[in-house]
Formats: C-alpha cells, structure tokens, sequence
C-alpha cells in the first residue's frame, strides 16, 4: 500500500509561495483559523499574519477568507493527481443492465484519494453538499481503514450514500466546493469515495435517535427521495410514519426517472427496504389527490408532501397530435420494464412487422438534458437509433458534460442548435420529423429559429423529454411552490462568506458555474422547507422547488421532518413526552428608530424569557427565512411614521421586511407597535401584509409614549407578553387578541 | 518567533443534536486563534472603558443611525459643489471669489485643527471621497446590496508602499498648487479646477477599486491627515473586548452586515492600534452583532506615542512631509528665489516653482533627516543588538517587502520619525496661519459677493486678524508647543524602542530629542526670516 503525505508531495514539487501584504493585514486571524494545513501564524510585534511558505500547499483558502484581500498565493498546488476511473461502456449495448460509471476499484486506490483531502476547519465541501454530510469527517474515517465510521458519519446527514455517490452532480455540489476546487485545482473525488464506502460495507440499520417523535402518526405522500427523507428522520425520532405512493412500487424519481445503467435497481430498492423494516408504512398503490389531504390531516398529525415534479413539459408542435409521441415518464417506465424483460424497441413499440427493411428504430428525443440523456442511452439499449435535438446551443446545455460524453459514446446522436417544427405522418418511417435550425449567442437569451426546415428525419418515435413541472392541482395546498433556488438577493450570510466558498464566481470545475451562489440557493429553499405550508403541512423536494437533484430533496425532506418534530400546535398522544420539544422559542423582532420599540421588544423578550421560553431578541433586518423556521412564535415590533395623525403607516423597513417575507404557513405572529399619538390602522395594513404571506396573526398591541418611555413598569407590555405565553397551549392559538391600551 | 495557531481542539466532531437545523456547524472544526501576548501587545495603545463615547445612549443612537456620516458630508457637499460654480463663475478677484475665500482662507485651517484635535475628523464628513461613494453604493445612506464600479483590489505593487503613494500625490498636487499659484491667492477657476480634479479622480478610482481605496492610497491629504492626525485625542473606532472579536467568526466588521458596510479603510477594531487609518465613518459600529465596538477617545499624542508596530510608510512619510513644509518656507526666501530663477532661465521652464529644486529641497531634508537617522544608529546602535522584527521573523522566510524589511537603521528611524510628528504638525498648521489671521474675515464679503453685494472696499475684506509680527510670534508658539510634544513624545518612545538597541542608551535618547529640537528651530528660524523677506 502507497500512499503519499503531504510531505513526499512537496518533496516533489515547487513550494507555493504566500505573501502577506503587511500594509492591509489587519491581524485578524480568519486565514490563520481556516489554513488547513497551519501554515500560517501570528507576527506578535506588528500583529499581522505570518505565513510558512514550506508547509503551504497551495490551496488558497486564505486568500479566499481575507476579509481584506491582503494575501496572495502563487505556484503550483501541493496536490497528487486524481485517482482515474473511466467509465465502463459495455460492448454490447443492445439489452445491457450494466452500470456505465464504476466506482473506487481498491483501498489503494481509495486511501490514495482520501489522502488528497486536506480536511479544511471551514470545509466548503460541506456547504457544497446540499445534505451538508461531513466530507472531511467520513474521508477522514476512510484514511483510517474505518468504513463503520465512515458511515457513521454519513448517517447523521444522509440515508442514501449509495444512490447519491452514483447519481449525484459533484461538479457543481460538493467537489465543485472543494478547496482545491475552488482554488483551480482538480478536487477530491468526493463522490467516488463516498460510494466506496457504500459499496464496501453495509449501510447501516436506521437507528432510533432521541424520541421526539414519539406518539406522533405523520403521512407523507410520496416515496421519491424528499420522501426517504422526511420518512427515514420521522422514524428516527419514533414516529409513526405512513408513506403514500401512487405507483405500484415505492422509490418514485429514483425508480421510474434513473435507468439501471446508472442506478442499479438493487441500490434503488435497499433504501426501501431498509425503511420498511425500520417500521415505516408503505402504501403503495394509494394516490393522495388534493382534495383528499383533509382526509389524511383527520388521521394523521401531520403531513408532509413529497410528491415531486412529475408533469411532463410537452413541446406544442403542429401535426403532434399523434400517438407516437411519448413523454419522458412514460418511456422511461416502459423501457427500463422492456429492458428487464428483454425486449427490444420493436417490441416495445408493437410495430407489427418491423419497420421498411431490417434497419433499427429510429427514436426521436426533443431536448438535451440529462433526461433526454437517459431516454437516449435506453433506446440504444433497446436496439434503436437515437437522436437528441435541442434548441440551446451546445456551450450553453443544460446537461452534464459527462453524460453527454457517454452518451455520444454510446452512439447517441446529438443535434444542438435545432429543434422540432413539425411532425406529419407518412415518409420511410411512420412519422416524418421536420427540423428548424436555431441560434443562441449567450446563455441568458432563448435561442432564435434561423434556418426554417434544416432538415426532415424519418422517425418511429418521438420522446418529449425537455423536462418536468409541478402539478397544477397542488398549487393551492402549496402556494409558495415552486420556490426558486436562486441565492436571494440579500446580504450573504457571513458564516459562508468567511469559509471562502462565495469568493470565487465560477470555478472551472463547475462548469464555470458560481457554486457558492448555487449552494446558497439550496440551502435557501432547505430552510423554506422547515417553513409550514399550512398548519401541520410541510412540502418538500420537487414539489416545494420542482424538478431539482437526489439529494436536494432528502435534505428538504429531512428539514421538513425537523421542522414538524419541534411544531408545537401539533398535539401528541398521551404516552409521549410533551417535554421533548424543549422550550417555547420565540423571536421578538423589532425595527426600531429611536430606541422606543427597542426598549419595548426587550420587555416583552424579558418577560417571556421568565417564564422559561427560549427567547431570541434581533433587528427586523437580520431576521431570515431560518430564524422564523426555528421559532414557534415571532413577534414583531416597529414604530410607525407619519406626522401626528396623518399618513400613519408602520415604518417603511418594516413594510419592506414584510412584504418579502417567504410563505409562512399559518407560523403563528405576534404583532406590535409603538406610537406617538394614534397607530392609526398601522397595525391592521401590517396584519394585511403578514396574512397575504400566510401568517397567522394571534395577537396584537400598540403602545403609546406613555407605556414606551417607562416599558419595565408598563402594565400594558406585561399583559402583552402574559397573553403570548398562554399562546403556550396550542388550543388558544386562534384568532386575533386585541391588548387593550 | 511565530505565534501559531493552537491545534484543533478535538479530532472527533461532536455529534448533532437529534433535530439539529445546521448541520454545518458540526463538520466545522475551526483552529483556535493565537491569543499569547496579546495582551502585551495591545494594553499600551487600548483606550480606557471609560473613554467610550458610545457607551451614552445619545451618541450610540446618533452612531446607530445610517444617516451619521450622511448629514456630516452634505454641508460639506454643499459648499464644494459652490466651490466648483462660484469659482467658475463668480468674480475673478479672487479675495472676493466664495471659491478661494473658503478654500484657502477657512477650510485649510479648519483641516488643520482637525486632524491636530480629531485625527481623521475630516475623512468622516470629506465630500470629495463622501460623493463618489454615494455613487459607488448607489446610495446616499442607505445600506445598498449592490455596488457600482469595478471592485478591483488596489494593486498590490502600489498597495504595498501604504501611505507613500498618497504623499507622492500630495507633492504633486502642492506643486501644481505652487505652479498655478491656485492658493497664492490666483485665478479662482483654478480651485473649480483643482476641486474638479479631485472629485473626478476620486470618482474613478472608486468606481474601478473598492471601498475607500482612493482614500486609502491615493487622496493627497490621507497620509497628512493619517501621520498629523496621530496627535488627536479620537481614537477611532475600536473593540470593547477584544476576546470576543478574536472569538467571532463572522468579521460582519469587515465583511459587512446588513446593517453596516464593511470598514472602507481596511481597519478591523480588534487589532486597530493607533487612529492612523480608521475614517470614523461608524460602519464597523454599526455592523459588529455583538455591540463589541465602541468610539474611543485617547489622550492626546497616544497614537504617536503607544503603538507597538511602527509603520515604515508612515516613517517615510513624515519625513517626506516635513521636507515638503520646509520646502513651503524656503520658498519665501531670496535665496531661493535667486536659485529657482536661475534653474528656470537654463532650464526654459516658465516660472515657479521649478521641479528640480522643489523636489531637491525635499529630498535633501528628508535624506538630511534620515542621514542624521543613520548616524545616531551608527554611534549609538548596539552592533549585536538584532533589527527590530528580526526575532519576530525568526523560522519565517526573508522579509524583503518595503513594509517588512529590518535593518539596524530602521530600529532608529522609524521610532524617531514617528516622534517628530509633532513638530511637523505644528510647522503645517503654523504654514497656515497667516492666511487666516490675514484673510479669514474675507468669506464675508465674499458671501456678500455672491449676491452682488460683496466688493474690495468693504471693511472686512482688508481686516487682518493679527499683524504680521503678531502672525509670526502665533507660529513660533506653534512650532514651540509642536516641539515639546514632540519632545515629550520621542523622551517617550526612545526610552521604550532606543534604549533596548542602543549600546549608549542615554545618548541615543539625548540625540533624538536633539534632532526634534533641531527640527523645531530650524522651522521657528525659518518663521522668523520669512518675516524678514517678506
């Protein structure tokens, strides 16, 4: 076994050299508690950075974390290569079940990969992960022979280690967030390691952690990852959880949307087992339909919906009006059950005799994604001809480099920059395909039709494979959907700043893509998943964000999961522990100018916080979407504007704040103001504003200058908070209390 | 020797509590930062609990407030942007011109009390880096998402020489002063111009570079008002706690919230030790979560005195600056006259001042300045003794960069440069003197001007405040208070910084404060025959 230390590597390699500039080093130590490899220290004289040129390896993470920007690191990496694995075509592709992509092939080869990891203080790589799985941890437990470990690790943060290492995007998650990454580097093969676990030793059994749930019965509709998710921390607490499926089968996108070549059916279905055994409910076969949530509410405490993206997007085109036209879901399903059965596309499509001569199928695929990709790969497998067309130009795709790459290796024929005019029957096939040319400059514009009918193919069948979109019929249940993950516009939260991972725009990993932008995104729309739809109904995965990846909906459907363990209006049978929820949590927020509201909302924090609450005290503005998700109750305080009684309004931060607030799901609100002479309707526009946005305002007071001055003593501000703290018992959580002033 | 980071504290993570809503945190391992000698290291420049401005519900309020540094710079504005049209515009008698009355004749005094009293007590309300920043945040107070401009890092060949580059700027920007006898009192579009300039360049550079860059590196006045302003009694914008800055993970300080901007002048409060670079614009107050920022106070003549870390920019630059103030006295005598004429006459360069002599002058007194410098380490530098740093930069590869490098001349020069702060201070502010005593009742009938009202007869157009022997006697008494700060200030330092590296302590010590003493004659003298010739 060899394996090189970082010590061998620098041997062999030129030191990069690190240069502090001493004029704007304030001494902070950001890069001195990040360095991974502690080449950094403190000058005690001048009090700035020093640096060890001898120990650095190059991974800048320095550079990224100055706050400053008063460090540069030049040279080479102090990096070995990437442990190879090519992908495994099979030679004969016509009926092949095989798995394309290998993983790890030895512990050579993995500890040698492991070695790679630089285990980071501030690891990017987790915040790259949409699950945040502890990278560096379970790496680290691979370097010490320790697989159990490995998956312990993983357990706290993942259920499917095996399905994620395999179908996950590295590149644009947690590789393309690796320091090296980050730095210009080529990252560690997290994926690869992390399917080297799962492949080499048992997963481990679902393990009851803590009772939070106990006594609590939940639905969750949907077997799809953001149902694992959400089904697998359910029963960890000890709930009692029952799973909806529509099918016939559990495991939703990972059985009908991932073909075995990438997802073998043993590793799709281990999860399923693996719950069922642990005590979760499946029923399968049983379609939840809006209108039957009531239903399922009577008997359930709660209810999660992960019943994903699975709408087809049909291209209109004129003559499609044919029943040779298939959407994506559809061809999947069928081909993956005619490849198990042997079939080929002949059969597959029950043409009667095989079409003008002995040539193959010819399938035409409209799109260029990674679905697209897959119907493709499968109609080669089922002996067929597959061509791809898509309307982007190919710089700008929306698929993975790799699949691309494997799929033309496959003999997929690929056409970007063209798209489908129109479809007429007849011709050397059953339908005649006629293609426009298009043209696409940048990324941002839709491509353009420059060339009409560039060309027309003879084809058997047309697949729509351009993607997915929520179901219609669920929007009034969840009116927040899709929430975009996009980073919103605010002010980047400082923890990811300082660990370096939004300092560089795109690495060239990712697809020159920003990671950081794109991580801070999905974990934006984690945090609205904790954040109820409706009372005692959360939504998660597709279905809260539409179609997304894997592992993005498991971690929504975990933050769901959690979300609804620490609700406090769900009622618990009488065995279980009401104590297990912790205290009440309450966030006072308050927009204060003077100091008056302030003064008021630390009262109120005060008093409650007496009464054993946990209480958070914060300015409106430094309030976000996961502040609100961890609190049972929010109240907020603002002073209102205007001059004497006229043009009374709540301040105009306040209306900002509220106006963007993300859908809150009847999260229960206090309100309160402070004014001078009269609030006027001040606080009845701010209830507006709260319920549009799906709060539930449960209480509400306005303070005159005669309670504001002396707020410790004001009788008005104890009644405020007592009626709050009865807010304690969920039965008195109705309808809005009016404090008399 | 190396402080370095204490090892992690433990190899395995803690496990997440069972409904944990961040799992990041878990797989966050962060190294401990150094912490030994801190204390040490920071207590001789700390200002006192005490001294905190900010701990009075008023001020804080005033400090909370995101339009603080707004309603200092719009006055300011103001009376710039009537600058820039009234000279334009206004009477070309230039003691009657708004323009050159409240440039020459106030606002340049004004500075100068500023920065000896405050320190950075302009930069806060300047409306010439004021005004490009609005542009650049696209917001007059607010605290703006998205910035205009570039972004660019100064580049870190400039960046390196700290103050040095702004005292480059200042030299140029006195001799075209000189040149267009702008201040002298010349033609008053020539202010418009040389306000223009500035606002232009200040514009540019913000929207190209980030944050105060320009005021950082580039405004002429940043390196004086950085080096004099080490006299004022502000201390700036400086931690309450310093452990719990070490301790904060965020920086919101440096990185910005959303409550503050980041600091424009590249000034953490945890480790500020002296007011040099903090432009009291309150972002750092306002953005730290943990209220861990106060406005400190200090007795006068601490960030001349304390500072443990002596900058060599800084060094440099009160040495080039007080060459420059020599040069401004010089200047007015025969002597010079004579020379500069017949440098010009073979030269074929219109007038005064000639570059050659004017940058000559300079550097003959800043070389005369650290020639004695390096005859005192000569005498009096222990040959053993290491250069100041050395031990610091112990293990760690050579220290070749202007900020860093160490040498026996060093250890003197840089703690003796730092005492004549004083003394160079007085000599600016004295300079000013006589265009205030003689000319400051003018802004009235300039004002009066405007209106159409204002002209060379009135009274207060001729008033002198002082005459001319009374101007002179003012500015030896500036100059001799400057000097036993400057006394004071370098018995001080020396005993601290000298005596350890000096194999004849006492005389070190001696020859130093025989050099301020020297520095404030020789400009107390020069007071006194400027008189004369004139």
């Amino acid at each position: 076994m060899s394996v090189m230390t970082l010590d061998d590597q620098r041997s062999q390699m030129s030191s990069p050299k690190v240069e502090i500039l001493i004029d704007r080093c304030a001494g902070c130590q950001e890069c001195v508690i990040r360095c991974p490899v502690g080449a950094l220290g403190m000058d005690p004289v001048t009090w700035t950075a020093l640096a060890d040129s001898e120990l650095c390896v190059g991974c800048r993470q320095c550079v990224r974390t100055c706050p400053f920007s008063a460090i540069t690191v030049d040279g080479p990496m102090v990096l070995e290569p990437r442990v190879e694995i090519s992908v495994r075509h099979p030679q004969h592709l016509a009926g092949s079940l095989s798995e394309t992509r290998p993983g790890i092939a030895s512990w050579d080869d993995a500890l040698k990969e492991a070695s790679r990891c630089l285990s980071c203080p501030d690891p990017t790589c987790v915040r790259g992960c949409p699950a945040h799985n502890d990278i560096p941890g379970f790496i680290a437990a691979i370097s010490h022979g320790d697989l159990d470990e490995a998956h312990a690790v993983l357990a706290r943060t993942t259920f499917l280690p095996d399905v994620c290492s395999r179908v996950c995007d590295q590149a644009i998650q947690c590789e393309g967030a690796c320091s090296w990454s980050l730095a210009g580097g080529i990252p560690v093969a997290i994926g690869a390691l992390e399917r080297f676990v799962a492949d080499n030793a048992p997963i481990p059994p679902l393990e009851q952690i803590g009772d939070g749930g106990k006594g609590l019965k939940v639905a969750v509709v949907g077997s799809g990852p953001a149902g694992i998710g959400a089904a697998w921390t359910l029963c960890q607490a000890g709930a009692q959880v029952s799973v909806f499926e529509k099918d016939a089968e559990p495991g939703g996108l990972l059985r009908w949307g991932i073909p075995d070549f990438t997802l073998p059916k043993a590793v799709e279905r281990r999860c399923w087992d693996d719950l069922v055994s642990a005590g979760v409910q499946l029923r399968l076969g049983e379609e939840v339909r809006p209108d039957k949530l009531g239903e399922l509410l009577e008997h359930h405490d709660a209810v999660v919906l992960a019943n994903g993206a699975g709408n087809p997007i049909r291209l209109p085109v004129k003559g499609g009006d044919t029943e040779a036209i298939w959407d994506a879901t559809r061809f999947l399903t069928s081909a993956r059950e005619a490849l198990a059965a042997g079939q080929s596309m002949v059969e597959l499509l029950g043409q009667p005799q095989a079409p003008s001569s002995q040539e193959p199928p010819v399938v035409l695929v409209v799109g260029g994604g990674n679905t697209a990709m897959d119907v493709a790969r499968l109609s080669r497998r089922l002996g067929a001809k597959a061509v791809c067309v898509d309307w982007m130009d190919r710089r700008f795709a929306p698929v993975r480099p790799d699949e691309l790459e494997e799929a033309e290796a496959e003999g997929v024929e690929i056409r970007f920059s063209t798209t489908l005019a129109s479809l007429e029957a007849g011709g050397d096939r059953p339908i005649t395909a006629h293609l426009d040319g298009t043209r696409q400059d940048n990324p941002g514009e839709l491509p353009k039709v420059v060339i009409h009918d560039v060309d027309a193919l003879g084809v058997d069948l047309v697949v729509m494979a351009m993607g997915y979109r929520l179901d219609p019929s669920f929007a009034p249940l969840s009116p927040a959907s899709p929430v975009y993950r996009r980073a919103l516009s605010g002010i980047a939260d400082r923890r990811w700043e300082a660990s370096g991972i939004l300092a560089v725009s795109a690495p060239e990993y990712a697809r020159h893509q920003p990671v950081g932008r794109l991580s801070m995104g999905r974990e934006e729309a984690r945090v609205r998943a904790g954040l109820p739809a409706a009372e005692r109904v959360w939504v998660a995965g597709d279905a809260l964000v539409g179609p997304a990846t894997v592992v993005e909906a498991m971690a929504q459907g975990r933050a769901a999961a959690h979300a609804l363990l620490s609700d406090r209006r769900i009622a618990r049978g009488p065995s279980s522990d009401q104590g297990a929820r912790g205290a009440l949590r309450v966030l006072v927020a308050y927009e204060s100018r003077g100091g008056n509201t302030e003064r008021v909302a630390k009262r109120i924090a005060e008093l409650i916080n007496i009464a054993a609450a946990k209480v958070t005290v914060a300015k409106l503005e430094q309030v976000h979407s996961a502040d609100i998700a961890q609190a049972d109750l929010v109240v907020v305080g603002t002073w209102v504007e205007g001059f004497v009684v006229a043009g009374v309004h709540v301040a105009a931060r306040t209306r900002r704040w509220a106006a963007q607030l993300p859908w809150l799901g009847e999260k229960p609100l206090a309100t309160f103001c402070t004014y001078g002479v009269s609030p006027k309707r001040a606080l009845l526009e701010l209830r507006e504003t709260l319920e549009s946005h799906g709060a539930k305002v449960v209480a509400e007071a306005s303070f005159g200058p005669a309670a504001t001055r002396r707020a410790d003593k004001a009788p008005a501000v104890e009644t405020f908070a007592n009626t709050l703290l009865g807010m304690h018992d969920p039965n008195r959580m109705g309808g809005v209390r009016r404090i008399p002033r | 020797m190396t402080i370095l980071a204490e090892a992690e504290p433990s190899a395995s993570p803690p496990s997440p509590e069972p409904n944990v809503i961040d799992p990041v945190s878990v797989a966050v391992r962060l190294r401990q930062p150094a912490r030994s000698g801190i204390k040490e290291r920071f207590s001789p420049t700390d200002p006192l609990p005490g001294w905190d401005l900010a701990r009075h519900p008023r001020v804080a309020r005033i400090l909370h407030n995101r339009k603080f540094q707004f309603f200092l710079i719009l006055p300011n504005q103001i009376i710039f942007w009537a600058v820039i049209f009234l000279g334009l515009l206004g009477t070309v008698v230039p003691g009657l011109n708004f323009a050159t009355a409240i440039t020459w004749y106030i606002w340049f005094c004004l500075v100068f009390v500023l920065m000896v009293v405050v320190g950075r007590g302009w930069c806060v309300m300047c409306p010439f880096g004021g005004f490009a920043e609005w542009i650049q945040r696209r917001a007059l107070w607010q605290r703006a998402q998205h910035r205009l401009g570039l972004g660019k890092k100064m580049p870190e060949p400039l960046a390196r020489y700290g103050f040095l580059l702004s005292v480059a700027t200042f030299l140029v920007l006195t001799w075209i002063e000189e040149f267009f006898n702008i201040a002298g009192p010349g033609n008053p579009a020539f202010t418009s111009f040389m306000v223009i300039g500035i606002v232009a360049s200040a514009l540019i550079f913000f929207l190209v570079f980030e944050r105060r860059s320009f005021c950082r590196y580039v405004c002429p006045l940043s390196a004086l008002i950085g080096t004099v302003g080490a006299m004022g009694s502000v201390a700036g914008f400086r931690t309450r706690d310093r452990q719990v800055c070490l301790d904060c993970k965020t920086k919101d300080c440096m990185r910005g919230s959303e409550d503050g901007y980041g600091c424009p002048w590249y000034t953490w409060p945890g480790s500020a030790d002296s007011n040099l670079s903090c432009g009291l614009c309150s972002e750092c107050y306002k953005s730290c979560p943990e209220e861990n920022v106060g406005l400190f106070l200090q007795k006068p003549l601490t960030s001349v005195v304390a500072p443990k870390r002596r900058r060599a920019d800084v060094a440099w630059a009160v040495a080039a600056l007080w060459g420059l103030v020599i040069f401004q006295q010089v200047n007015a005598l025969g002597i010079y006259t004579t020379v500069d004429g017949w440098l010009n006459s073979h030269m074929d360069f219109p007038n005064y001042p000639n570059p050659v002599d004017y940058i000559g002058i300079i550097g003959l007194v800043t070389a005369i300045t650290a020639g004695v410098v390096l005859v005192m380490s000569r005498l009096f530098g222990h040959r053993d003794a290491p250069a100041r740093g050395d031990l610091a930069n112990e293990g760690v590869e050579s220290k070749d960069s202007f900020m860093q490098a160490t040498s026996r001349f060093r250890s003197f020069f840089l703690p003796v440069a730092y005492g004549l702060i004083p003394v160079v201070g007085a000599d600016y502010f004295a300079r000013q003197l006589p265009k205030f005593f003689k000319h400051a009742t003018r802004i009235v009938p300039a004002v009066e001007n405007i209106f159409g009202a204002g002209s060379t007869s009135a009274t207060l157009y001729n008033t002198h405040l002082l005459s001319n022997p009374g101007i002179v006697m003012v500015q030896v008494a500036v100059i001799a208070l400057g000097t036993l700060a400057s006394v004071w200030a370098t018995w001080r330092i020396s005993s601290r910084e000298l005596a350890p590296i000096a194999s004849r302590p006492l005389a070190a010590r001696l020859s130093a404060v025989g050099l301020v003493v020297a520095c404030g004659l020789a400009a107390s003298i020069l007071y006194v025959l400027m008189h004369a010739a004139s």
